[in-house]
C-alpha cells in the first residue's frame, strides 16, 4: 500500500527537443488502479518508465510513499513490472520466473517455493510450473507475467499494456480478471494503455495524456458526463462524440435553423466568452432520429444487433457535416434516405481554446 | 495446409480411382523435372568429394613409399596398428587436443569479456570494433612470422624489449615453450572471432527481459550469471564448435613458427609422414583418415548444436 506522486516530472530524450512527458503532476492513492491513456506517441510508457526508474527524469520528483525515488535505481523502488510483450525470462521455467525476484531478496527457498505456489494457484498456473514460456501459449505467458509481479507483494504495480498482445476476447475476460484481482490484492496500480474502453472499465481514475500533457485525471464517469477539454470529450467514448465547429451569432449557439439547447449554467458561461468560435459536442447517444429536426441524408449504417450507428449527413453553416446517432437494435431507415436528427440529452461546448465552457 | 487436406478425401471420392493414380504419377514426374538438372552438379560434387576419400581409404591399407621404387603393396590393416603403438602419433593427437581445447576455451572466455565491453554505447565503437576484428583478418601464416619475428623473436622482439626493459633475461618462446607460443597467437587470431559470435548473441538478447531483471531487483553479475549466460549458451556452443573444428587443423602457424618442434599436432604429423619429408603415403593416408573420422564425430556434435540454436529461443 503506498501512495504514488509526481511532481513536475519531465522527460525529455536526448537529441530531442519536445519533452515526452511534460510538468506533469499526478497523485495515485493507496490501493487505486490508475490507468494513464492515450494515443500512441502521448507519454504513457516514459511515465511509467520513470516511476520503474528505466528511465530518467529530467525535471521534478517522484515520491512512493513519501520518499524521494527520483534518483533510486529500480531494483530499490520495490515496484513490479508487467511488460508488454512479458519480458519472461526465456530459459527459465514458470515457476523460475515467478520466484526469480524473491531469489535475489535471497528468501529461503521454502518460503519462495511456497510463495509461488500461492500465485500460481491464484492464477491456475498450477499445472504449467515446469514449463518454458515458449510452450505457453500467451493467455498463459499473461498469467506468468502477472504472476511474477504479484509473488513480490510490491509497493505498486506497473503495467504497459499488458492485455494488448491477447486476442480480442481473452482481452475481455482477463481485464475483468485483472481489475478483480488488484482490488482483492489491493495494491496501488498504475495501468497503461491506449484503449479507451479498457481505461474506462477498469480504472478507478483514468489520466488522459496527450503529447506530454495531462489533459484531464477523473474518475470513468467524470470523464464521460465532463470531459475537460475537447481532446478528452472526442478521445473517450466509443463510437467518438460529435464535435461540430460552430460560430456564435446573435448570442446564441445554433445548429442549422436550430438552436441548440443549453443548460442555465453553460448559457451564463458562454456569456462571459470573448470568442466567436465554438466547438459543440454531443454523444451519438444523445442524438435520435425525429419527425421534425436537423434534415440530413444518411450516408452510413453500422448495425452492430443491439444497435447501429447512423451516420447522417447534415448542412451546418454551408459545410457538410457528419453526425453519428446512435439507435437501439436495427436502424429503421436505409442507406441514402432523408432522415430528421434531434437532441436527446446533454450537449458540450468548448471554447476557442478547446476548454469546456460551464 | 488444412483446407487441402479436408478437400482432398471428398474430391477422390467424386474423381475415382483413375484420376488420383493419375495424379501420383504426374507428382513424381514433377518432381523428377526439378531434380534431373541438378544432378551433374550433384555428381561432380561426389566425385570431387567421395572418390578422392575412397582412395584415401585404399590407400591407407597399402605400403607406399614415394621415394622408393618399390611398388605399392596391400597390407591390410597394419599402417592403423603402426599407428596406434607410434609413441609419435600419440604425442601428437595429444597436442592437438591441448592446443585446440586451451586455444578455444581461452579465446571464447577473452572473446565474451569484449563482447560484454563492445555491448555498450560509447564514442568511437564501430572503430573500436574493426581494430579488434583485425587480427581473424589477418592470414595465418602472416600471424605467424609477425608473432615469431616482430612479437616474440629473442634479440629484437617487442615482447623480449619490455622484458629486458625490466631488467630481464630475453625469453626465446618459440624454443622453449612451442606448444604454448603456438596457443597465443590461436587465441589472439581466434578472440575476435568469438567475440563476433558473442556480440551477436548479445544484441539479439531482449533489452525488456534485462529490465525485467533490473525490476526484479537483480543486480548486474546476477543478472549475467542468471540471465545473460543461459541466453548465450547457444552462442557459446557455436564458438566452441565453429573453433574446434578450424583449430584441430591447424597447420601454418606451426610450420611458420616452431616446425613441429614439441607442438606438432596431427594434420601436421601427417604433413612430416608425407610430404614433409617421410614420404609414407600409405601411413599417411591412414593418420588423414582417423583425423577425418574425429572431425565426422565434431562436426555431427555440431550440427545438432547448430539445430539447438535455430529452435530454441522459440519464445
Ligand atoms: N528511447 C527513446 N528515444 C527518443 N525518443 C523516444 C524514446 N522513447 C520514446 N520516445 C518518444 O517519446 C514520445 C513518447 O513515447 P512513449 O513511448 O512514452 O509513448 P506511448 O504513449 O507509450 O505510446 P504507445 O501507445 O505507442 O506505446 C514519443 O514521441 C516517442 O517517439
Ligand atoms: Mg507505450
Amino acid at each position: 500500500m503506498a501512495v504514488v506522486e509526481y511532481k513536475d516530472v519531465s522527460r525529455i530524450y536526448p537529441g530531442s527537443e519536445i519533452p515526452a512527458v511534460n510538468t506533469l503532476n499526478l497523485t495515485v492513492a493507496s490501493g487505486e488502479l490508475l490507468v494513464l491513456v492515450g494515443p500512441s506517441g502521448s507519454g504513457k510508457s516514459t511515465a511509467l518508465r520513470m516511476l520503474a526508474g528505466l528511465e530518467p527524469a529530467n525535471e521534478g520528483s517522484i515520491h512512493i510513499d513519501g520518499a524521494d525515488v527520483t534518483d533510486f535505481e529500480p531494483q530499490q523502488r520495490d515496484i513490479a513490472m508487467v511488460f508488454q510483450n512479458y519480458a519472461l525470462y526465456p530459459q527459465m521455467t514458470v515457476a523460475g520466473n515467478m520466484g526469480f525476484a524473491l531469489k535475489q531478496r535471497k528468501v529461503p527457498k521454502a518460503e519462495r517455493e511456497a510463495k509461488v505456489l500461492e500465485a500460481a494457484r491464484i492464477l491456475d498456473l498450477e499445472p504449467y510450473l515446469d514449463r518454458k514460456p515458449k510452450n505457453l501459449s500467451g493467455g498463459q505467458r499473461q498469467r506468468v507475467a502477472m504472476g511474477r509481479a504479484i509473488v513480490r507483494e510490491p509497493k505498486v504495480f506497473l503495467m504497459d499494456e499488458p492485455l494488448s498482445n491477447l486476442d480480442a476476447k481473452l482481452r475481455v475476460q482477463t481485464r475483468a480478471e485483472l481489475a478483480d484481482l488488484q482490488a482483492r490484492l489491493g495494491v496501488t496500480t498504475v495501468y497503461v494503455t491506449h484503449d479507451q474502453v479498457e481505461a474506462m472499465t477498469m480504472g478507478h481514475r483514468v489520466a488522459v495524456l496527450k503529447d506530454g500533457f495531462l489533459q484531464q485525471v477523473d474518475a470513468p464517469k467524470e470523464l464521460y458526463h465532463r470531459p475537460a477539454n475537447r481532446f478528452v470529450a472526442g478521445f473517450i467514448g466509443s463510437p467518438a462524440m460529435n464535435l461540430i465547429p460552430t460560430d456564435r451569432i446573435d448570442g446564441k449557439v445554433t445548429f442549422g435553423s436550430f438552436q441548440v439547447p443549453l443548460d442555465a449554467q453553460t448559457e451564463k458561461a458562454l456569456a462571459s466568452q470573448p470568442g466567436v468560435a465554438f466547438t459543440v459536442g454531443i454523444r451519438p447517444e444523445h442524438l435520435q432520429l425525429v419527425t421534425s429536426g436537423i434534415p440530413g441524408e444518411v450516408k452510413l449504417l453500422e448495425e452492430l444487433g443491439s444497435e447501429s450507428y447512423i451516420h447522417v449527413q447534415v448542412q451546418h453553416e454551408d459545410r457538410d457535416q457528419i453526425l453519428v446517432v446512435r439507435t437501439d437494435g436495427d436502424a429503421t431507415v436505409s442507406r441514402g434516405s432523408t432522415v430528421n436528427v434531434g437532441f436527446n440529452g446533454p450537449v458540450h461546448l468548448f471554447g476557442e481554446d478547446g476548454l469546456r465552457i460551464e | 495446409m488444412v483446407e487441402q487436406q479436408r478437400i482432398e478425401p471428398a474430391d477422390n471420392g467424386t474423381s475415382g480411382k483413375g484420376g488420383g493414380r493419375a495424379r501420383k504419377s504426374s507428382f513424381l514426374s514433377e518432381a523428377w523435372k526439378r531434380r534431373l538438372p541438378l544432378l551433374p552438379a550433384f555428381l561432380i560434387v561426389v566425385v570431387l568429394t567421395q572418390v578422392p576419400f575412397l582412395m584415401s581409404i585404399y590407400f591407407s591399407l597399402t605400403r607406399w613409399r614415394a621415394n622408393t621404387a618399390e611398388p605399392r603393396e596391400f597390407i591390410g590393416v597394419d599402417n592403423y596398428i603402426d599407428l596406434v603403438s607410434n609413441s609419435f602419433f600419440w604425442s601428437a593427437a595429444w597436442n592437438s587436443i591441448l592446443m585446440t581445447v586451451v586455444s578455444v576455451g581461452l579465446s571464447l572466455l577473452f572473446g565474451t569479456g569484449l563482447a560484454l565491453l563492445l555491448d555498450r554505447k560509447f564514442f568511437g565503437q564501430g572503430f573500436a570494433r574493426t581494430l579488434i576484428i583485425t587480427p581473424f583478418l589477418v592470414m595465418p601464416v602472416v600471424a605467424g612470422l609477425v608473432w615469431k619475428n616482430q612479437m616474440l623473436n629473442s634479440s629484437f622482439g617487442v615482447i623480449n624489449w619490455f622484458i629486458e626493459g625490466l631488467g630481464m633475461e630475453p625469453i626465446s618462446f618459440a624454443s622453449r615453450y612451442p606448444l604454448w607460443t603456438i596457443v597465443v597467437v590461436l587465441v589472439w587470431q581466434w578472440t575476435p572471432f568469438m567475440m563476433l559470435i558473442i556480440l551477436a548473441g548479445l544484441q539479439g538478447q531482449s533489452s525488456s527481459v534485462l529490465e525485467a531483471a533490473k525490476v526484479d531487483g537483480a543486480n548486474g553479475v546476477s543478472t549475467f550469471f542468471q540471465i545473460t549466460l543461459p541466453h548465450l549458451r547457444s552462442y557459446l556452443e557455436l564458438g566452441a564448435l565453429l573453433g574446434v573444428i578450424y583449430l584441430s587443423q591447424v597447420y601454418d602457424h606451426i610450420r611458420v613458427i616452431t616446425r613441429g618442434t614439441g607442438s606438432a599436432n596431427l594434420p601436421y604429423f601427417v604433413y612430416l609422414r608425407s610430404i614433409g619429408g617421410g614420404w609414407q603415403f600409405g601411413a599417411a593416408s591412414a593418420y588423414s583418415i582417423v583425423v577425418v573420422i574425429f572431425s565426422f564425430i565434431i562436426a555431427n556434435f555440431g550440427l545438432r548444436v547448430l539445430s539447438g540454436l535455430l529452435t530454441d529461443e522459440g519464445a
